[in-house]
């Protein structure tokens, strides 16, 4: 639609230089100093090739550093502050500004721009960053459209980051989700100080404020995405190369100090490389997203070949953001299944726990012999429903606890073992030592202990079963040991009962202490003796 | 008789006892209880029983082992178990009753009067039967069997792949046992009412019944009526 020439600069301030005739062969082109916040002109040739259609006027849009007044073909069309008066005045105007060109002015053919200009701020910015002429009224709303829609996009980040901040704080175990949030809450920011040009008017003298502040976002998420992923894929020496990847990144965001764009690029340059890295680990040790991770780091590359680099930088944070995005919805996935399979777990062992009573083995037998002494000596056959009834009562009351008092526990051995001797007629002992009766312990673990002794054992020669229950605890762990003093004790591991209790015992006891215990069984020369240790 | 209690519960085990020695009174010439499974094994080996009142599960062991040297034992099996779940596979190899606890005494009559009084097995649920083998028990198919001839105290089993084999039990007990698709059809033969192709009629009013195989049984006289009105 146009072509631009290169713009010359000339310090001083005549009314003529506007004039698109007036002879600028002697002034100077590239970049020179202007303090003092000194008025300068700049004239820029530009060639329309394309008058517009008619009523629809063409606009120029300027970014540029400095106050000044804009001339096209010697007519004033535009005002961005006062040039000449920005100490007197104070800030006025803004970096990025748009202006009409009359239509009688924009027929095709050779044009001229020329700005009065100053420069307190940056004397030494004396340029025309970008130059644009277009229909006036796209000029204005084309930016606010890009604008829209990266908002909208921002918007998307913010609510991720508010969501798994709130996750984090219902869970505070849960660092990846933070740093996640963290990096959401980063890239929203930033998406907001790159845009928000086209709606804040901004002084020229504020525009590295934004910039430092976009260099200072970029640094946080150019460290925050690999680390996140050092989590996720944990490798060997993992603090060391973290610490020094920070250090390099602090290099570059130190040095070079005043080339944002640089500074911006290495960044996120080292970002990727390490993140690719750890990727790679990550795929070679075959966990899991490792390879949609690298997938989403090579396709932000593909991005960067084709697309500019303010493009390709969006596009290519948010593609590592959702492939970070996928990475925590697997972790969540893992998480709901594995606490599902708990829920499963404990209601299976609640349920066994109440199998335990009413299994046809223990209850008919022990109905049978509750009728036999009823008809042969009533009041024995009461002394036994109450024993019985006790025992129940027991069961009752820890049947939906996963840890119960030492105490109850050994009332429940006590009753049992009050029914048993109504039933096989056998004189059972039970004694204890340096029992804490604070100590907690899974329901029933003693009780299956003591069902499979009176099992498998049989009477000394005086009719009597001997069970001893020992408690000893030092820093390191807590140890009960179960004694079986009795005749012919033996143990079939593949026989179904006591399989179903030694099961029951180790699932008890890992839905409690997970992997910190430890339980033995073995047979000696008086019986039976079981070691379980807790550690702490 | 000759009665061995197996049971390791020694309230039920007395129980058991008093019931036995009330419902055969007189009848009762021996009797005693075991409370392991090995104990037991050795015993049934060395004597001469009756019947063996058996608990299945002993000390947490099954007594399905105990169970399948029982069955092929002379004697008749009666369990008494708190698994009722375990019945059906009881029946299958072979015991005369299965007793569930809590039982009464009622209970365990009815199940001693099946013995006495030869009553036949309500419906036939016999799907083994466990023959002594040199160091092992053998189980048997009742689908392989054609048809049981009396030998003295033993039987012998006809299979259909034409082998024999010797069993402990009498021909009454089994008769009993296998009822009803096995025919008493004469005081030495046991057969499998199915296997009948064809009833021959010889001369001087004997009766023969002709196999599938070829094979010929003779029919009692006094059988002979009954036969031929199922077998029609």
């Amino acid at each position: 639609m146009f072509k631009r020439y290169e713009t010359v600069f000339k310090i001083g301030d005549q009314q003529g230089w506007a004039a698109k005739s007036w002879n600028d062969e002697d002034w100077k082109s590239g970049r020179f100093v202007v303090d003092g916040g000194r008025v300068f002109w700049s004239r820029t040739k530009i060639d329309i090739l394309k008058a517009p259609e008619s009523l629809h006027p063409y606009g120029l849009q300027l970014h540029a550093y400095g106050e000044y007044e804009v001339f096209w073909d010697g007519v004033l069309i535009g005002k961005n502050g006062n040039p000449g008066q920005e100490e007197l005045l104070g800030p006025e105007g803004k970096m990025w500004a748009t202006f009409s060109i009359p239509t009688h002015l924009t027929e095709a053919g050779e044009h001229l721009l020329a700005l009065r200009s100053s420069l307190h701020s940056f004397p030494n910015h004396t340029r025309i960053e970008e130059l644009d002429i277009a229909y006036y009224d796209d000029l204005l709303t084309d930016r606010l459209i890009e604008s829209s829609y990266m908002h909208l996009f921002a918007g998307a980040f913010l609510i991720a980051a508010f969501y798994f901040l709130f996750l984090f704080l219902s869970d505070k175990k849960e660092y990846a989700m933070l740093i996640f949030s963290i990096s959401c809450f980063l890239f929203f920011l930033l998406i907001l100080a790159e845009f928000i040009k086209a709606y804040v008017p901004i002084h020229y003298s504020l525009h590295v404020v934004r910039l430092q502040v976009i260099g200072i976002l970029m640094l946080g998420i150019s460290f925050l995405i690999p680390f996140y992923f050092s989590m996720q894929f944990p490798f060997p020496k993992r603090k060391l190369l973290l610490i020094i990847y920070a250090g390099i990144l602090l290099f570059i965001f130190l040095t070079k100090y005043d080339y944002f764009e640089l500074t911006a690029n290495n960044m996120a340059l080292s970002m990727w490389l390490f993140s690719f890295g750890i990727a790679v680990f990550g795929g070679y040790r075959k966990m899991k997203g490792a390879r949609l991770v690298l997938l989403a780091l090579l396709l932000s590359v593909l991005i960067s070949f084709v697309a500019s680099f303010n493009k390709s930088l969006f596009g290519g944070f948010s593609l590592i953001l959702l492939s970070m995005f996928y990475l925590l919805s697997l972790r969540i996935k893992e998480q709901r299944l594995a606490y599902e399979t708990s829920l499963v777990q404990s209601t299976r062992l609640r349920l066994e726990l109440l199998k335990k009573n009413i299994q046809p083995h223990f209850l008919m037998n022990t109905l049978t012999s509750l009728i036999d002494w009823v008809e042969e000596s009533p009041k024995k056959g009461v002394l036994f429903i109450e024993a019985l009834a006790k025992e129940f009562d027991l069961f009752n009351q820890i049947e939906d606890q996963t840890l119960i008092p030492i105490a109850q526990e050994i009332a429940l051995c006590r009753a049992h073992i009050e029914v048993m001797t109504y039933r096989k007629e056998v004189n059972y002992f039970w004694e204890e030592e340096g029992i804490d009766p604070e100590q907690k312990i899974p329901p029933a673990i003693l009780h299956t202990l003591l069902e499979n002794g009176i099992t498998h054992s049989l009477p000394l020669e005086d009719n009597s079963v001997k069970f001893k229950l020992v408690f000893e605890s030092n820093s390191e762990c807590r140890c009960f040991t179960f004694f079986t003093f009795a005749a012919g004790a033996r143990q079939a591991s593949e026989d179904r009962d006591e399989g179903t209790g030694l099961k029951y015992i180790k699932a008890r006891l890992t839905e409690s202490y997970h992997s910190n215990w430890d339980f033995t069984s073995e047979p000696t020369n008086h019986g039976w003796k079981n070691v379980l240790k807790i550690y702490s | 008789m000759n009665v061995l209690i197996v049971e390791d519960e020694s309230r039920i085990a007395k129980r058991i006892e008093r019931m036995t020695r009330d419902i055969l009174g007189n009848d009762l010439h021996f009797l005693t209880h075991i409370n392991t499974l090995h104990e037991a094994l050795k015993f049934i080996e060395n004597s001469s029983l009756d019947f063996v009142l058996l608990d299945l599960n002993l000390n947490g062991e099954s007594g399905f082992d105990l169970l399948t040297t029982a069955v092929s034992e002379s004697f008749h099996t009666i369990v008494i178990s708190a698994y009722q779940d375990q019945a059906i596979t009881a029946f299958e190899y072979g015991v005369l009753d299965f007793v569930p606890k809590p039982f009464n005494r009622g209970r365990l009559e009815q199940a001693f009067n099946r013995a006495i009084t030869k009553e036949k097995t309500a419906a036939n649920k016999v799907r083994f039967l466990a023959v002594k083998k040199r160091q092992r028990i053998q189980l048997i198919p009742i689908e392989d069997l054609l048809f049981i001839k009396g030998a003295g105290v033993y039987t012998e089993l006809f299979l259909t792949d034409g082998t024999k084999e010797l069993h402990d039990k009498s021909l009454e007990k089994l008769e009993q046992l296998l009822s009803p698709t096995f025919e008493r059809v004469h005081k030495s033969y046991l057969l499998k009412v199915s296997e009948v192709r064809e009833i021959i009629v010889k001369p001087g009013s004997k009766y023969m019944a002709e196999l599938k195989n070829g094979a010929l049984i003779p029919i009692g006289r006094t059988k002979y009526r009954d036969i031929k009105a199922k077998w029609l």
